[in-house]
């Protein structure tokens, strides 16, 4: 079993399909994209994830072309792609608002750009109906966009980006007006289809959950810079700073002062509390300001003090938050933090133990969080 | 609320009467057999008979027609270009002062547009005739197909024209196959207020005329000089009727129309609905 993992931003011979290189766009005053760089690798799913206002619309806008940079570079191919015009570029996108046409039928949105470019009126049927059969939709051929539910016109939007066999497929919250089953739903579908066709996809979105599912790697962005560039794994496990940690899912964060003692950091937090021990990923000063993060789902409840552990926290539960599947203990700590723990709901709920103010124990170990700066 | 008083129902009466009343009797007494114009003789056709006979009258409700045509053509270009440009161009220097300028025409006293085309026109040596009053509209008109579909076009979806780019229209392409079509309800309906404009314009047309063409409101205007007789009152009728029927159509077009394009148009760009 000799799987080869795709990683090829880590492979220094790959070629990047996209590069943006010191990229700033400003709108008047104010800065959208801040000396922004960026590699994009062939056939990857790369999600560009922030809150709204951060860029990352403006970044997708920049590549079909309705945008230009106000300096700096963007290459497809190793091709500047500078003042080329969104009709001349081998980039499509999927709108927002789908953008369907609404005088013509779910076929003629497919041929749509397919005509533009070709008059073998074989050759586009043969691809519209390629691409009907990709989307599953050979039965609305013939219907107008508005006589098809949300997800159908979902996926003829998709069609109509996929079928001119872009190099790269621009997607703009392709998702954000389905609703959340269809939507995961959808998510898988998408996979699928960039697997298929092989084509690279850009995502925008604001769905953490949504870039964590299907992208190979994300782009966290703020204020028009890229906080961090990494797989959906490192993202969440080793987050680089407290703005990642913290816009991804949830998160423990601890403030401190470190001590190092060899590969292990001792965190004194708080008058009167035990110390925490982290484990350093970079060589972290004695007595420097840090952050100590951890996950919930990382933290161990229970109500019987465990015996001989480093990193031992009791508390008082204030609040739980019962999710189905998972439960989340919101713990208050000796100096009056919260500090949230969960833990899989295995047992009906009956046969469950910890309640509101319980004296309760936390504990986790040594290398389940992270050390952030600041 | 809306219980009958005898007060709603006079004012209403009295409104409409006031509007319409004069037009009531204008049918009526086209249909008069006498030629006396305020004597009733009993009903008739046989006005609108000479009518059709009256050399006079043809030639000039065939100029009328083609004037109407033409600058409503004409019109409808310029004015839906206009729009397009002023609804697009989002902001720059001077945009209140230039769609300030579209509709100023709106407000101007007629006479006094009138009299500018006239002085332009003989100021460059233009020969007046069926073509100045084709100009003459043009100008005017142009401003009431501006704003039926720069309304419409402040609803579109740009996102719609993106799309056309993106996938590989030119600008024109995409204004072509996938906006003309859309705002083809308003386009429409904008070219029939022209058209109809156009017929009943009396002011502009005197202005800009020459001997050469003489449209239906001048005829009608210089034959009543000389008394009112029943063909006059059966002409009227007749354009009362045309004008009633195109602004009827252009009204109903581009409210139902466009309701129903721009309804389509949000369930194509929204997913759920």
């Amino acid at each position: 079993m000799n799987q080869k993992v795709f990683a090829p931003w880590d492979d220094p011979n790959q070629k990047p399909l996209i590069q943006f290189q010191n990229v700033t766009k400003k709108f008047g005053t104010f800065t959208a994209i801040d000396d922004l760089s960026l590699d994009i690798y062939e056939r990857e799913f790369f999600a560009l994830l922030g809150p709204s206002g951060c860029g990352k619309t403006t970044m997708m806008r920049m590549l079909a072309g309705f945008e230009t940079p106000t300096s700096g570079t963007i290459r497809l191919s190793g091709q500047d792609l500078g003042q080329t015009a969104p009709n001349k570029r081998a980039v499509n996108m999927m709108f927002q608002s789908y953008a369907l046409f609404p005088h013509l039928s779910v076929w003629e949105n497919i041929a749509f750009g397919l005509k533009r470019e070709s008059t073998d009126k074989d050759a586009i049927a043969a691809r519209v109906e390629e691409m009907l059969r990709l989307t599953r939709l050979g039965k609305f051929a013939k219907r107008k966009p508005h006589q098809i539910s949300g997800g159908q016109r979902q996926r003829v939007a998709l069609a109509r980006s996929l079928a001119k066999s872009p190099k790269l497929l621009l997607l703009d919250e392709p998702l954000g007006a389905l609703d959340k089953k269809l939507r995961e739903e959808t998510q898988f579908e998408l996979m699928d289809i960039q697997e298929k066709t092989g084509t690279t996809f850009v995502i925008v979105t604001h769905d953490q959950e949504e870039a964590m599912t299907v992208a190979s790697r994300v782009a966290v962005m703020d204020e028009g810079r890229l906080v961090q560039v990494a797989t959906p794994a490192d993202i969440y496990e080793a987050p680089n700073s407290v703005y990642v940690a913290d816009f991804i899912g949830d998160v423990n964060i601890i403030e401190g002062n470190a001590t190092p003692n060899g590969d292990r950091v001792r965190i004194d937090w708080a008058e009167g509390q035990p110390e925490i021990w982290g484990t350093a990923q970079k060589p972290v000063a004695s007595g420097e300001r840090i952050s100590f993060a951890i996950r919930p789902e990382k933290v161990t409840i229970s109500k019987e003090k465990p015996e001989d552990r480093r990193n031992l926290l009791e508390g008082e539960v204030i609040d739980i938050a019962y999710l189905g599947n998972i439960s989340t203990f919101h713990v208050k700590v000796g100096n009056g933090q919260i500090i949230k723990a969960q833990s899989a709901n295995t047992r009906r709920l009956a046969n469950r133990d910890i309640t509101w103010e319980d004296r309760v124990w936390l504990t986790f170990t040594e290398t389940a969080g992270v050390l952030l700066e600041g | 609320m809306r219980r009958f008083s005898w007060f709603n129902a006079t004012s209403l009466t009295l409104g409409f009467a006031f509007l319409y009343l004069p037009m009531v009797i204008l049918v009526i007494y086209s249909f008069n057999a006498s030629k006396l114009v305020t004597v009733w003789a009993g009903f008739s056709t046989k006005w609108y008979g000479e009518l059709l006979q009256n050399e006079d009258f043809l030639d000039a409700a065939w100029v009328t027609i083609r004037v109407a045509f033409f600058s409503s053509v004409l019109a409808t270009v310029l004015g839906t270009m206009a729009a397009t440009v002023l609804v697009r161009a989002g902001r720059f220097m001077g945009r209140g002062l230039f769609s300030g300028m579209i509709y100023a025409p709106l407000v101007m006293p007629e006479v006094i547009t009138g009299l500018s085309l006239l002085l332009l026109f003989i100021g460059i040596g233009l020969d007046r005739g069926v073509f100045t009053i084709v100009l003459a509209h043009t100008t005017f008109a142009m401003c009431y197909v501006s704003v039926v579909v720069s309304s419409r076009l402040v609803s579109f979806d740009k996102s719609l024209e993106e799309a056309a780019l993106d996938l590989g229209c030119t600008p024109f392409q995409a204004f072509r196959l996938v906006t003309l079509p859309i705002i083809a309800p308003a386009v429409i309906s904008g070219w029939l207020l022209a058209f109809t404009l156009s017929l009943d314009d009396l002011v502009i047309a005197s202005f800009t005329t020459g001997p050469s063409a003489t449209t239906l409101p001048i005829k009608i205007f210089s034959a009543v000089r000389l008394g009112v007789s029943p063909e006059i009152n059966a002409l009227s009728t007749i354009m009362i009727s045309v004008v009633t029927v195109g602004v009827i159509t252009a009204s109903i077009l581009s409210k139902r129309s466009a309701v129903a394009q721009q309804r389509d148009e949000q369930a194509a760009t929204q997913a759920t609905g």
